[in-house]
Protein backbone atom coordinates (compact mmCIF):
# COMPACT_ATOMS: atom_id res chain seq x y z
CA UNK A 1 0.00 0.00 0.00
CA UNK A 2 2.76 2.41 0.91
CA UNK A 3 4.57 1.60 -2.24
CA UNK A 4 1.60 2.21 -4.45
CA UNK A 5 1.01 5.54 -2.72
CA UNK A 6 4.61 6.40 -3.34
CA UNK A 7 4.44 5.55 -7.00
CA UNK A 8 1.30 7.64 -7.36
CA UNK A 9 3.08 10.46 -5.55
CA UNK A 10 6.02 10.20 -7.93
CA UNK A 11 3.63 10.29 -10.84
CA UNK A 12 1.91 13.40 -9.49
CA UNK A 13 5.17 15.21 -8.79
CA UNK A 14 6.45 14.36 -12.23
CA UNK A 15 3.22 15.59 -13.73
CA UNK A 16 3.28 18.91 -11.97
CA UNK A 17 6.95 19.47 -12.80
CA UNK A 18 6.21 18.74 -16.41
CA UNK A 19 3.29 21.16 -16.34
CA UNK A 20 5.39 23.88 -14.71
CA UNK A 21 8.02 23.58 -17.39
CA UNK A 22 5.46 24.37 -20.00
CA UNK A 23 4.62 20.75 -20.48
CA UNK A 24 6.62 18.01 -22.03
CA UNK A 25 3.46 17.48 -23.93
CA UNK A 26 1.75 14.31 -24.82
CA UNK A 27 3.68 11.93 -26.93
CA UNK A 28 1.17 10.10 -28.99
CA UNK A 29 -0.57 6.89 -28.06
CA UNK A 30 0.49 4.95 -25.04
CA UNK A 31 2.08 2.22 -27.07
CA UNK A 32 5.02 4.02 -28.59
CA UNK A 33 7.16 0.99 -27.87
CA UNK A 34 10.61 0.08 -29.02
CA UNK A 35 10.03 0.18 -32.74
CA UNK A 36 9.75 3.95 -32.93
CA UNK A 37 12.47 4.70 -30.40
CA UNK A 38 15.90 5.57 -31.65
CA UNK A 39 18.85 3.74 -30.16
CA UNK A 40 19.58 6.20 -27.38
CA UNK A 41 16.11 7.34 -26.36
CA UNK A 42 13.61 5.69 -24.13
CA UNK A 43 10.10 5.13 -25.37
CA UNK A 44 7.81 8.05 -24.50
CA UNK A 45 4.59 7.50 -22.61
CA UNK A 46 1.61 9.51 -21.50
CA UNK A 47 2.52 10.96 -18.13
CA UNK A 48 -0.54 9.55 -16.41
CA UNK A 49 0.22 5.95 -17.35
CA UNK A 50 1.59 3.19 -15.18
CA UNK A 51 4.32 2.36 -17.70
CA UNK A 52 5.51 5.97 -17.38
CA UNK A 53 5.65 5.53 -13.61
CA UNK A 54 7.74 2.38 -14.00
CA UNK A 55 10.06 4.10 -16.48
CA UNK A 56 10.53 7.01 -14.08
CA UNK A 57 11.14 4.68 -11.17
CA UNK A 58 13.79 2.88 -13.23
CA UNK A 59 12.82 -0.65 -12.19
CA UNK A 60 10.29 -3.17 -13.43
CA UNK A 61 9.40 -5.59 -10.65
CA UNK A 62 8.52 -8.97 -12.12
CA UNK A 63 6.94 -11.78 -10.13
CA UNK A 64 7.86 -15.17 -11.54
CA UNK A 65 8.42 -18.79 -10.56
CA UNK A 66 11.79 -20.16 -9.63
CA UNK A 67 11.10 -23.84 -10.26
CA UNK A 68 8.89 -24.19 -13.28
CA UNK A 69 10.83 -25.57 -16.23
CA UNK A 70 10.70 -24.44 -18.99
CA UNK A 71 8.82 -21.25 -18.10
CA UNK A 72 10.54 -19.77 -15.09
CA UNK A 73 13.60 -21.17 -13.38
CA UNK A 74 16.24 -19.69 -11.14
CA UNK A 75 19.28 -21.51 -12.42
CA UNK A 76 20.94 -22.95 -9.30
CA UNK A 77 24.38 -22.76 -10.91
CA UNK A 78 24.26 -19.13 -11.99
CA UNK A 79 21.46 -17.73 -9.75
CA UNK A 80 20.04 -16.19 -12.92
CA UNK A 81 16.42 -16.42 -13.93
CA UNK A 82 15.76 -18.14 -17.22
CA UNK A 83 12.88 -19.57 -19.21
CA UNK A 84 10.03 -18.67 -21.53
CA UNK A 85 8.27 -16.36 -19.08
CA UNK A 86 11.55 -14.71 -18.16
CA UNK A 87 12.43 -13.85 -21.75
CA UNK A 88 8.97 -12.44 -22.40
CA UNK A 89 9.41 -10.25 -19.30
CA UNK A 90 12.78 -9.07 -20.61
CA UNK A 91 11.22 -8.06 -23.94
CA UNK A 92 8.51 -6.16 -22.07
CA UNK A 93 11.15 -4.37 -20.02
CA UNK A 94 12.84 -3.33 -23.25
CA UNK A 95 9.50 -1.88 -24.30
CA UNK A 96 9.59 0.36 -21.24
CA UNK A 97 13.24 1.23 -20.88
CA UNK A 98 14.38 1.03 -24.50
CA UNK A 99 16.35 -1.65 -26.30
CA UNK A 100 19.78 -0.34 -25.35
CA UNK A 101 19.42 -0.79 -21.63
CA UNK A 102 21.30 -3.63 -20.05
CA UNK A 103 17.98 -5.24 -19.43
CA UNK A 104 18.64 -7.29 -16.29
CA UNK A 105 19.74 -4.12 -14.48
CA UNK A 106 16.25 -2.67 -14.67
CA UNK A 107 14.36 -5.82 -13.68
CA UNK A 108 13.80 -6.81 -10.09
CA UNK A 109 12.76 -10.48 -9.94
CA UNK A 110 10.30 -11.46 -7.22
CA UNK A 111 9.80 -15.20 -6.71
CA UNK A 112 6.19 -16.39 -6.53
CA UNK A 113 4.38 -19.71 -6.21
CA UNK A 114 0.88 -20.48 -7.48
CA UNK A 115 -0.87 -19.37 -4.34
CA UNK A 116 1.08 -16.11 -3.91
CA UNK A 117 0.61 -14.75 -7.41
CA UNK A 118 -2.49 -12.71 -6.69
CA UNK A 119 -1.43 -11.47 -3.22
CA UNK A 120 1.96 -10.39 -4.64
CA UNK A 121 0.15 -8.05 -7.02
CA UNK A 122 -2.47 -6.88 -4.56
CA UNK A 123 0.17 -6.05 -1.96
CA UNK A 124 2.15 -4.22 -4.67
CA UNK A 125 5.23 -6.38 -4.25
CA UNK A 126 5.54 -6.69 -8.02
CA UNK A 127 4.42 -4.61 -11.02
CA UNK A 128 3.63 -7.63 -13.16
CA UNK A 129 3.39 -11.38 -12.55
CA UNK A 130 4.36 -13.66 -15.40
CA UNK A 131 4.20 -17.22 -14.13
CA UNK A 132 2.14 -19.68 -16.23
CA UNK A 133 -0.83 -17.72 -14.95
CA UNK A 134 -4.08 -19.05 -16.45
CA UNK A 135 -6.56 -16.27 -17.17
CA UNK A 136 -9.97 -17.01 -15.68
CA UNK A 137 -13.01 -15.13 -14.46
CA UNK A 138 -12.46 -15.78 -10.76
CA UNK A 139 -8.96 -14.34 -10.98
CA UNK A 140 -10.12 -11.43 -13.13
CA UNK A 141 -12.23 -10.28 -10.19
CA UNK A 142 -9.04 -9.85 -8.16
CA UNK A 143 -6.54 -8.57 -10.73
CA UNK A 144 -6.20 -7.59 -14.42
CA UNK A 145 -4.62 -9.71 -17.14
CA UNK A 146 -2.84 -8.90 -20.39
CA UNK A 147 -3.90 -10.58 -23.60
CA UNK A 148 -2.90 -14.23 -24.04
CA UNK A 149 0.85 -14.69 -24.53
CA UNK A 150 0.87 -18.48 -24.33
CA UNK A 151 -1.79 -21.03 -24.92
CA UNK A 152 -1.88 -24.57 -23.76
CA UNK A 153 -4.66 -26.90 -22.80
CA UNK A 154 -5.40 -29.89 -20.73
CA UNK A 155 -4.60 -33.32 -22.10
CA UNK A 156 -4.37 -36.85 -20.79
CA UNK A 157 -1.29 -38.92 -20.03
CA UNK A 158 -1.50 -42.72 -19.84
CA UNK A 159 0.84 -45.68 -19.88
CA UNK A 160 2.07 -46.53 -23.35
CA UNK A 161 0.60 -50.02 -23.03
CA UNK A 162 -2.89 -48.66 -22.25
CA UNK A 163 -5.24 -48.65 -25.23
CA UNK A 164 -8.46 -48.24 -23.25
CA UNK A 165 -8.05 -44.47 -22.91
CA UNK A 166 -7.81 -42.40 -26.06
CA UNK A 167 -9.79 -39.30 -25.12
CA UNK A 168 -11.05 -37.45 -22.07
CA UNK A 169 -14.49 -39.12 -22.29
CA UNK A 170 -12.80 -42.46 -21.55
CA UNK A 171 -11.75 -41.13 -18.13
CA UNK A 172 -15.23 -41.13 -16.59
CA UNK A 173 -14.92 -44.58 -15.01
CA UNK A 174 -11.15 -44.32 -14.42
CA UNK A 175 -8.98 -43.10 -11.57
CA UNK A 176 -7.30 -39.89 -12.65
CA UNK A 177 -4.46 -38.14 -10.85
CA UNK A 178 -4.06 -34.38 -10.79
CA UNK A 179 -2.73 -31.64 -8.54
CA UNK A 180 -4.90 -30.69 -5.61
CA UNK A 181 -6.75 -27.42 -6.15
CA UNK A 182 -5.56 -26.85 -9.71
CA UNK A 183 -7.68 -25.66 -12.63
CA UNK A 184 -6.99 -29.13 -14.05
CA UNK A 185 -8.91 -30.70 -11.17
CA UNK A 186 -11.90 -28.42 -11.75
CA UNK A 187 -11.89 -29.19 -15.48
CA UNK A 188 -11.85 -32.94 -14.82
CA UNK A 189 -14.84 -32.70 -12.49
CA UNK A 190 -16.67 -30.74 -15.18
CA UNK A 191 -15.98 -33.65 -17.55
CA UNK A 192 -17.69 -36.05 -15.17
CA UNK A 193 -14.56 -37.58 -13.67
CA UNK A 194 -15.33 -38.55 -10.07
CA UNK A 195 -12.43 -40.80 -9.11
CA UNK A 196 -9.87 -38.06 -8.70
CA UNK A 197 -6.65 -38.84 -6.91
CA UNK A 198 -5.40 -35.43 -5.80
CA UNK A 199 -1.75 -35.13 -4.83
CA UNK A 200 0.48 -32.13 -4.21
CA UNK A 201 2.17 -32.02 -7.59
CA UNK A 202 2.74 -34.01 -10.75
CA UNK A 203 5.85 -36.10 -10.02
CA UNK A 204 3.87 -38.02 -7.30
CA UNK A 205 1.08 -38.48 -9.86
CA UNK A 206 3.60 -40.07 -12.21
CA UNK A 207 4.53 -42.54 -9.45
CA UNK A 208 0.86 -43.34 -8.87
CA UNK A 209 0.46 -43.96 -12.61
CA UNK A 210 3.50 -46.23 -12.67
CA UNK A 211 2.21 -48.11 -9.61
CA UNK A 212 -1.18 -48.62 -11.24
CA UNK A 213 -2.97 -46.63 -8.53
CA UNK A 214 -4.02 -44.11 -11.16
CA UNK A 215 -5.08 -44.95 -14.71
CA UNK A 216 -4.22 -41.54 -16.08
CA UNK A 217 -2.81 -38.11 -15.28
CA UNK A 218 -4.42 -35.01 -16.65
CA UNK A 219 -3.16 -31.44 -16.66
CA UNK A 220 -1.70 -28.76 -18.95
CA UNK A 221 0.06 -30.28 -21.91
CA UNK A 222 3.30 -28.41 -21.18
CA UNK A 223 3.53 -30.16 -17.80
CA UNK A 224 2.75 -33.53 -19.40
CA UNK A 225 5.64 -33.01 -21.82
CA UNK A 226 7.95 -32.92 -18.84
CA UNK A 227 6.46 -36.15 -17.43
CA UNK A 228 6.83 -38.01 -20.74
CA UNK A 229 10.46 -36.97 -20.70
CA UNK A 230 10.85 -38.48 -17.23
CA UNK A 231 9.06 -41.70 -18.13
CA UNK A 232 9.17 -42.68 -21.81
CA UNK A 233 6.73 -45.52 -21.09
CA UNK A 234 3.93 -42.97 -21.03
CA UNK A 235 2.11 -41.20 -23.83
CA UNK A 236 -0.16 -38.17 -24.26
CA UNK A 237 -3.56 -38.97 -25.77
CA UNK A 238 -6.57 -37.05 -27.08
CA UNK A 239 -6.97 -33.39 -27.92
CA UNK A 240 -7.21 -30.34 -25.72
CA UNK A 241 -10.34 -30.43 -23.59
CA UNK A 242 -9.71 -27.16 -21.85
CA UNK A 243 -8.02 -23.97 -22.82
CA UNK A 244 -5.35 -22.67 -20.52
CA UNK A 245 -4.54 -19.22 -21.81
CA UNK A 246 -1.65 -17.72 -19.91
CA UNK A 247 -1.67 -13.99 -19.32
CA UNK A 248 0.47 -11.47 -17.51
CA UNK A 249 -1.14 -10.31 -14.30
CA UNK A 250 -1.09 -6.82 -12.88
CA UNK A 251 -2.94 -4.87 -10.24
CA UNK A 252 -6.31 -3.39 -11.14
CA UNK A 253 -6.60 0.27 -12.15
CA UNK A 254 -3.13 0.66 -13.65
CA UNK A 255 -3.82 3.58 -15.97
CA UNK A 256 -3.13 2.84 -19.63
CA UNK A 257 -1.18 -0.30 -18.83
CA UNK A 258 -3.58 -2.83 -20.32
CA UNK A 259 -3.51 -1.17 -23.77
CA UNK A 260 0.24 -0.79 -23.66
CA UNK A 261 1.07 -4.34 -22.60
CA UNK A 262 -1.33 -5.85 -25.15
CA UNK A 263 0.20 -3.75 -27.93
CA UNK A 264 3.69 -4.63 -26.77
CA UNK A 265 2.89 -8.37 -26.69
CA UNK A 266 1.46 -8.09 -30.21
CA UNK A 267 4.72 -6.52 -31.35
CA UNK A 268 6.78 -9.24 -29.67
CA UNK A 269 4.68 -11.86 -31.47
CA UNK A 270 4.51 -10.08 -34.84
CA UNK A 271 8.21 -9.37 -35.22
CA UNK A 272 9.25 -12.96 -34.54
CA UNK A 273 10.73 -12.51 -31.07
CA UNK A 274 7.99 -14.71 -29.60
CA UNK A 275 8.78 -17.55 -32.05
CA UNK A 276 12.45 -17.32 -31.16
CA UNK A 277 11.72 -17.57 -27.44
CA UNK A 278 9.33 -20.46 -28.07
CA UNK A 279 11.97 -22.29 -30.06
CA UNK A 280 14.55 -21.80 -27.33
CA UNK A 281 12.46 -22.96 -24.37
CA UNK A 282 9.38 -24.92 -25.50
CA UNK A 283 10.55 -26.74 -28.62
CA UNK A 284 13.06 -28.92 -26.71
CA UNK A 285 10.17 -30.44 -24.69
CA UNK A 286 7.32 -30.28 -27.19
CA UNK A 287 9.19 -30.97 -30.43
CA UNK A 288 7.06 -28.46 -32.33
CA UNK A 289 7.55 -24.88 -33.41
CA UNK A 290 5.02 -22.09 -33.23
CA UNK A 291 4.91 -18.57 -34.57
CA UNK A 292 2.32 -17.26 -32.10
CA UNK A 293 0.24 -18.42 -29.13
CA UNK A 294 -2.49 -19.70 -31.47
CA UNK A 295 0.04 -21.94 -33.17
CA UNK A 296 -0.88 -20.69 -36.63
CA UNK B 1 -10.09 -9.64 2.00
CA UNK B 2 -12.97 -7.70 3.46
CA UNK B 3 -16.53 -8.67 2.70
CA UNK B 4 -17.19 -12.25 1.74
CA UNK B 5 -17.65 -14.95 4.29
CA UNK B 6 -16.96 -18.56 3.65
CA UNK B 7 -20.60 -19.64 3.68
CA UNK B 8 -21.11 -18.25 0.19
CA UNK B 9 -19.24 -21.03 -1.47
CA UNK B 10 -20.60 -24.16 -3.10
CA UNK B 11 -17.61 -26.29 -2.12
CA UNK B 12 -18.60 -26.38 1.53
CA UNK B 13 -19.86 -29.95 1.18
CA UNK B 14 -16.19 -30.88 1.14
CA UNK B 15 -15.83 -30.03 4.82
CA UNK B 16 -18.36 -32.54 6.26
CA UNK B 17 -17.10 -35.33 4.01
CA UNK B 18 -13.50 -34.45 4.91
CA UNK B 19 -14.37 -34.35 8.59
CA UNK B 20 -16.05 -37.76 8.32
CA UNK B 21 -12.93 -39.30 6.73
CA UNK B 22 -10.76 -37.71 9.42
CA UNK B 23 -12.98 -39.26 12.11
CA UNK B 24 -12.83 -42.67 10.41
CA UNK B 25 -9.06 -42.47 10.09
CA UNK B 26 -8.73 -41.41 13.73
CA UNK B 27 -10.99 -44.05 15.28
CA UNK B 28 -9.77 -47.03 13.28
CA UNK B 29 -6.08 -46.08 13.57
CA UNK B 30 -6.46 -45.51 17.31
CA UNK B 31 -7.96 -48.97 17.78
CA UNK B 32 -5.26 -50.43 15.55
CA UNK B 33 -2.44 -48.68 17.38
CA UNK B 34 -3.76 -49.76 20.82
CA UNK B 35 -4.02 -53.41 19.75
CA UNK B 36 -0.64 -53.47 18.00
CA UNK B 37 0.98 -51.35 20.72
CA UNK B 38 -0.24 -53.68 23.49
CA UNK B 39 1.18 -56.74 21.77
CA UNK B 40 4.49 -54.95 21.15
CA UNK B 41 4.62 -53.90 24.81
CA UNK B 42 4.04 -57.48 25.93
CA UNK B 43 6.81 -58.58 23.55
CA UNK B 44 9.14 -55.95 24.99
CA UNK B 45 8.81 -57.27 28.55
CA UNK B 46 8.66 -60.91 27.49
CA UNK B 47 11.02 -63.38 29.18
CA UNK B 48 11.96 -64.56 25.67
CA UNK B 49 14.90 -62.54 24.32
CA UNK B 50 14.01 -62.79 20.58
CA UNK B 51 10.54 -61.40 21.30
CA UNK B 52 12.10 -58.52 23.21
CA UNK B 53 14.40 -57.78 20.29
CA UNK B 54 11.52 -57.73 17.82
CA UNK B 55 9.50 -55.46 20.10
CA UNK B 56 12.40 -53.07 20.60
CA UNK B 57 13.14 -53.04 16.86
CA UNK B 58 9.50 -52.19 16.11
CA UNK B 59 9.37 -49.32 18.57
CA UNK B 60 12.69 -47.82 17.55
CA UNK B 61 11.92 -48.07 13.84
CA UNK B 62 8.44 -46.56 13.87
CA UNK B 63 9.16 -43.96 16.53
CA UNK B 64 12.32 -42.71 14.88
CA UNK B 65 11.21 -42.31 11.28
CA UNK B 66 8.88 -39.51 10.20
CA UNK B 67 5.24 -40.50 9.77
CA UNK B 68 5.22 -38.66 6.44
CA UNK B 69 8.02 -40.90 5.16
CA UNK B 70 6.13 -43.99 6.35
CA UNK B 71 3.01 -42.86 4.49
CA UNK B 72 4.98 -42.14 1.31
CA UNK B 73 6.59 -45.55 1.61
CA UNK B 74 3.29 -47.36 2.05
CA UNK B 75 1.63 -45.51 -0.81
CA UNK B 76 4.37 -44.96 -3.37
CA UNK B 77 7.05 -47.55 -2.61
CA UNK B 78 5.14 -50.57 -1.30
CA UNK B 79 3.54 -51.35 -4.69
CA UNK B 80 7.02 -51.45 -6.26
CA UNK B 81 7.97 -54.32 -3.95
CA UNK B 82 4.73 -56.13 -4.59
CA UNK B 83 2.63 -54.96 -1.64
CA UNK B 84 -0.79 -53.81 -2.80
CA UNK B 85 -3.50 -52.88 -0.33
CA UNK B 86 -6.18 -52.66 -2.99
CA UNK B 87 -6.72 -52.31 -6.72
CA UNK B 88 -8.75 -49.20 -6.11
CA UNK B 89 -6.66 -46.07 -5.54
CA UNK B 90 -8.96 -44.68 -2.86
CA UNK B 91 -9.10 -47.90 -0.87
CA UNK B 92 -5.37 -48.12 -1.39
CA UNK B 93 -4.50 -44.72 0.02
CA UNK B 94 -7.06 -44.99 2.82
CA UNK B 95 -5.68 -48.35 3.92
CA UNK B 96 -2.10 -47.13 3.55
CA UNK B 97 -2.99 -44.17 5.79
CA UNK B 98 -4.69 -46.44 8.34
CA UNK B 99 -1.70 -48.77 8.45
CA UNK B 100 0.85 -45.95 8.62
CA UNK B 101 -1.02 -44.11 11.38
CA UNK B 102 -1.59 -47.35 13.34
CA UNK B 103 2.03 -48.51 13.17
CA UNK B 104 3.52 -45.10 13.97
CA UNK B 105 1.31 -44.48 16.99
CA UNK B 106 1.56 -48.12 18.07
CA UNK B 107 5.23 -47.44 18.83
CA UNK B 108 4.21 -44.71 21.30
CA UNK B 109 1.34 -46.78 22.70
CA UNK B 110 3.77 -49.67 23.24
CA UNK B 111 6.05 -47.53 25.37
CA UNK B 112 3.13 -46.30 27.47
CA UNK B 113 1.72 -49.78 27.96
CA UNK B 114 5.15 -51.16 28.78
CA UNK B 115 5.57 -48.47 31.43
CA UNK B 116 2.14 -49.34 32.81
CA UNK B 117 2.89 -53.06 32.92
CA UNK B 118 6.24 -52.53 34.64
CA UNK B 119 4.54 -50.22 37.13
CA UNK B 120 2.35 -52.98 38.53
CA UNK B 121 3.54 -53.98 41.99
CA UNK B 122 5.93 -56.92 41.91
CA UNK B 123 4.17 -58.54 44.86
CA UNK B 124 1.03 -58.86 42.76
CA UNK B 125 2.92 -60.79 40.10
CA UNK B 126 4.66 -63.03 42.61
CA UNK B 127 1.33 -63.73 44.26
CA UNK B 128 -0.19 -64.61 40.89
CA UNK B 129 2.59 -67.02 40.01
CA UNK B 130 2.55 -68.62 43.47
CA UNK B 131 -1.20 -69.20 43.05
CA UNK B 132 -0.35 -71.26 39.99
CA UNK B 133 -1.29 -68.78 37.19
CA UNK B 134 0.68 -69.25 33.99
CA UNK B 135 2.60 -66.29 32.55
CA UNK B 136 -0.13 -65.50 29.95
CA UNK B 137 -2.83 -65.84 32.65
CA UNK B 138 -0.91 -63.52 34.93
CA UNK B 139 -0.60 -60.94 32.12
CA UNK B 140 -4.25 -61.20 31.18
CA UNK B 141 -5.83 -61.21 34.63
CA UNK B 142 -3.40 -59.38 36.90
CA UNK B 143 -0.87 -57.22 35.09
CA UNK B 144 -2.88 -55.69 32.21
CA UNK B 145 -6.00 -54.75 34.23
CA UNK B 146 -3.92 -53.14 36.96
CA UNK B 147 -1.88 -51.12 34.47
CA UNK B 148 -4.95 -49.45 32.93
CA UNK B 149 -5.07 -46.64 35.44
CA UNK B 150 -1.56 -45.56 34.55
CA UNK B 151 -2.08 -46.06 30.83
CA UNK B 152 -5.34 -44.24 30.11
CA UNK B 153 -4.33 -40.55 30.53
CA UNK B 154 -1.15 -40.69 28.39
CA UNK B 155 -3.08 -42.76 25.87
CA UNK B 156 -5.50 -39.84 25.58
CA UNK B 157 -2.61 -37.58 24.60
CA UNK B 158 -1.55 -40.06 21.92
CA UNK B 159 -5.14 -40.08 20.64
CA UNK B 160 -5.11 -36.29 20.30
CA UNK B 161 -1.77 -36.38 18.48
CA UNK B 162 -3.17 -39.07 16.21
CA UNK B 163 -6.19 -36.97 15.22
CA UNK B 164 -3.89 -34.11 14.26
CA UNK B 165 -1.50 -36.42 12.41
CA UNK B 166 -4.30 -37.73 10.19
CA UNK B 167 -3.85 -34.46 8.29
CA UNK B 168 -0.66 -35.91 6.77
CA UNK B 169 -2.84 -38.35 4.81
CA UNK B 170 -3.69 -35.47 2.47
CA UNK B 171 -0.24 -35.94 0.91
CA UNK B 172 -1.20 -39.37 -0.39
CA UNK B 173 -4.51 -38.10 -1.69
CA UNK B 174 -6.90 -39.07 1.11
CA UNK B 175 -9.76 -36.56 0.94
CA UNK B 176 -9.72 -35.80 4.66
CA UNK B 177 -10.25 -32.47 6.40
CA UNK B 178 -7.06 -30.63 5.42
CA UNK B 179 -7.47 -31.85 1.85
CA UNK B 180 -10.95 -30.29 1.81
CA UNK B 181 -9.46 -27.04 3.11
CA UNK B 182 -6.80 -27.03 0.38
CA UNK B 183 -9.40 -27.46 -2.32
CA UNK B 184 -11.74 -24.80 -0.96
CA UNK B 185 -8.82 -22.38 -0.60
CA UNK B 186 -7.63 -22.85 -4.15
CA UNK B 187 -11.11 -22.35 -5.58
CA UNK B 188 -12.17 -19.36 -3.53
CA UNK B 189 -8.89 -17.57 -2.70
CA UNK B 190 -10.31 -17.25 0.83
CA UNK B 191 -7.16 -18.48 2.51
CA UNK B 192 -7.94 -17.18 5.97
CA UNK B 193 -11.47 -18.57 6.02
CA UNK B 194 -10.56 -21.95 4.49
CA UNK B 195 -7.70 -22.83 6.82
CA UNK B 196 -9.45 -21.11 9.71
CA UNK B 197 -12.40 -23.46 9.21
CA UNK B 198 -10.06 -26.46 9.04
CA UNK B 199 -8.35 -25.46 12.29
CA UNK B 200 -11.70 -24.96 14.01
CA UNK B 201 -12.96 -28.37 12.89
CA UNK B 202 -9.80 -30.04 14.24
CA UNK B 203 -10.41 -28.21 17.51
CA UNK B 204 -13.99 -29.50 17.58
CA UNK B 205 -12.49 -33.00 17.54
CA UNK B 206 -9.52 -32.53 19.84
CA UNK B 207 -10.77 -30.11 22.53
CA UNK B 208 -13.38 -32.53 23.91
CA UNK B 209 -10.73 -35.25 23.87
CA UNK B 210 -8.41 -33.03 25.87
CA UNK B 211 -11.20 -32.29 28.36
CA UNK B 212 -11.89 -36.03 28.56
CA UNK B 213 -8.25 -36.79 29.30
CA UNK B 214 -8.18 -34.19 32.08
CA UNK B 215 -11.41 -35.56 33.56
CA UNK B 216 -10.05 -39.12 33.48
CA UNK B 217 -6.80 -38.00 35.07
CA UNK B 218 -8.65 -36.36 37.95
CA UNK B 219 -11.01 -39.29 38.38
CA UNK B 220 -8.26 -41.89 38.33
CA UNK B 221 -6.19 -39.82 40.75
CA UNK B 222 -9.11 -39.76 43.19
CA UNK B 223 -9.67 -43.48 42.83
CA UNK B 224 -6.04 -44.03 43.67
Amino acid sequence: MHRSLRSIAIMLVTLSVAAACGGAGTSGPAATGTAGASAATKPKFELSTFQYAIQTKGKLRVGTREDNVPFGLKNPATSKFEGFDIDIARELAKGIFGPQTNIDDVIEWTPVVSATRIPTLQDNKADIVIATFTINDARKKEIDFSSVYFKTGQKVLVKKSDSSITKVEDLVSKTVCSAKGSTSETNLRAKGVTKLLLLDSYPPCLLALQNGQADAISTDETILFGLVKQDPNTKIVGGYFSEEPYGIGFKKDRVGFQAWIDAELKKIIDDGRWAKIYKQWITPVSGDEKKNPEGK
Amino acid sequence: MPGGIIFEFPDLYLFPSGLWLTIQLSVISLLGSVVIGTFVAIARISPLAPLRWIGTGFVEFFRNTPLLVQLFFLFFAAPLIGIRFSDDAFEFNFRAALLGLSLYHAAYVAEIVRGGLLGVDKGQLEAARSLGLSYPQMLRFIQLPQSFRAIIPPLGNIAIALVKNTSLATTIGVAELLNAGDIVESRTFRTVEAYGAVALLYLVLTLPMGAGVNWLERRLAVAR
